[in-house]
């Protein structure tokens, strides 16, 4: 890593694993978390000759957000695309069996996938990405205030529907 | 009566440790107070928990082979590139000289002007050394092209 500025091959084998992270954990599968880290990488690329030497995870955070809500309003645009809020796009009505995982974890990974998208991408860089508040609230480019409250209602949200789903504690 | 407020935001903002001391202090005081803070704090830590014990997500088998190595050979291949490019450049640059001061003509394929003293010397000069027959006749055309 020249003069803190990582080179594509660094970025992608050092922080390939926290990208696919959290990339999956906003598009809630394998096949579309797959998409978004493939932008997010060529992103990358094009924006690491502007990088500041910084919080590279907090940048790839925000990048991979980006993507992930690009393809939200694209797939708005487009009626025949299921949108991220339909039901049948978020909670796939029989997953393949290797995508399925154990109980819990898929019982909290269908919670997030049932957030709406702003409370979504809040809490996933909060809790998954472990970004602080104003990293988020420049990602999401909205205020810090907005960002608390996203987060606090998103978990508030998220804890409901595993209450629903029988997860309560 | 002192009033306190529903519990709000503040909450997550304090477990997650975003609140400046003034807001943490009223948000304490609410705590020692309040069931309905605590019960509050307490669904909140929960839902939170939650996300933050959620295991690493992994790609699938295969994928980040398939999905670096057209970036890698591109980004090799550039790398590559840019070496010759710069060699490139310097001797371009050494062609634009030498055809400005007349030291090279770079043949055409319609119109060749060979050296033909200095490559009929350079032949004499291993005919001399390899002595074949075709080679012993090649030196005679040293003196017969005149001299420029």
């Amino acid at each position: 890593m020249a003069g803190g500025v990582p080179t594509w091959e660094e970025v992608a084998r050092d922080h390939g694993r926290f990208l696919y992270n959290v990339a999956y954990r906003l598009a809630g599968n394998d096949s579309d978390a797959q998409d978004l880290v493939q932008e997010a990488l060529l992103r990358v690329r094009k924006g690491l000759e502007r990088y500041q030497p910084g919080s590279l995870e907090g940048w790839l955070a925000r990048i991979v957000t980006n993507v992930f809500l690009d393809e939200v309003r694209r797939r708005r645009r487009r009626p025949a695309d299921a949108l991220p809020d339909d039901p049948d796009w978020v909670l796939p009505p029989s997953p393949p069996a290797d995508e399925v995982q154990t109980g819990l974890s898929d019982d909290v990974q269908a919670a997030i996938n049932s957030l709406p998208n702003e409370f979504r991408t809040a809490v996933v860089l909060c809790d998954i990405a472990d970004r602080p508040y104003e990293e988020i609230a420049e990602a999401l480019g909205v205020p810090v205030g907005t960002v608390r409250s996203r987060i606090h209602r998103g978990r508030r949200l998220l804890r409901r529907a595993l209450v629903n789903t029988g997860e309560s504690a | 009566m002192n009033e306190r407020p529903a519990p709000d935001d503040r909450l997550s903002a304090y477990l997650d440790g975003e609140l400046d001391l003034a807001e943490r202090q009223a948000v304490e005081s609410y705590l020692a107070e309040s069931a309905e803070w605590r019960v509050e704090l307490e669904e909140v830590a929960w839902a939170r928990d939650a996300l933050r014990s959620l295991p690493v997500r992994e790609a699938p088998p295969g994928f980040w082979d398939a999905a670096l190595a057209p970036q890698l050979t591109e980004a090799r291949a550039r790398r590559a590139r840019r070496v010759p490019r710069i060699a490139g450049l310097g001797a371009a640059a050494a062609a634009v000289a030498a055809v400005v001061t007349g030291a090279l003509v770079v043949p055409s394929p319609d119109r060749v002007t060979p050296k033909v003293p200095a490559v009929a010397d350079a032949h004499a000069v291993r005919a001399s050394v390899s002595d074949d027959p075709v080679s012993r006749l090649a030196t005679l055309s040293v003196v017969t092209p005149p001299r420029r």
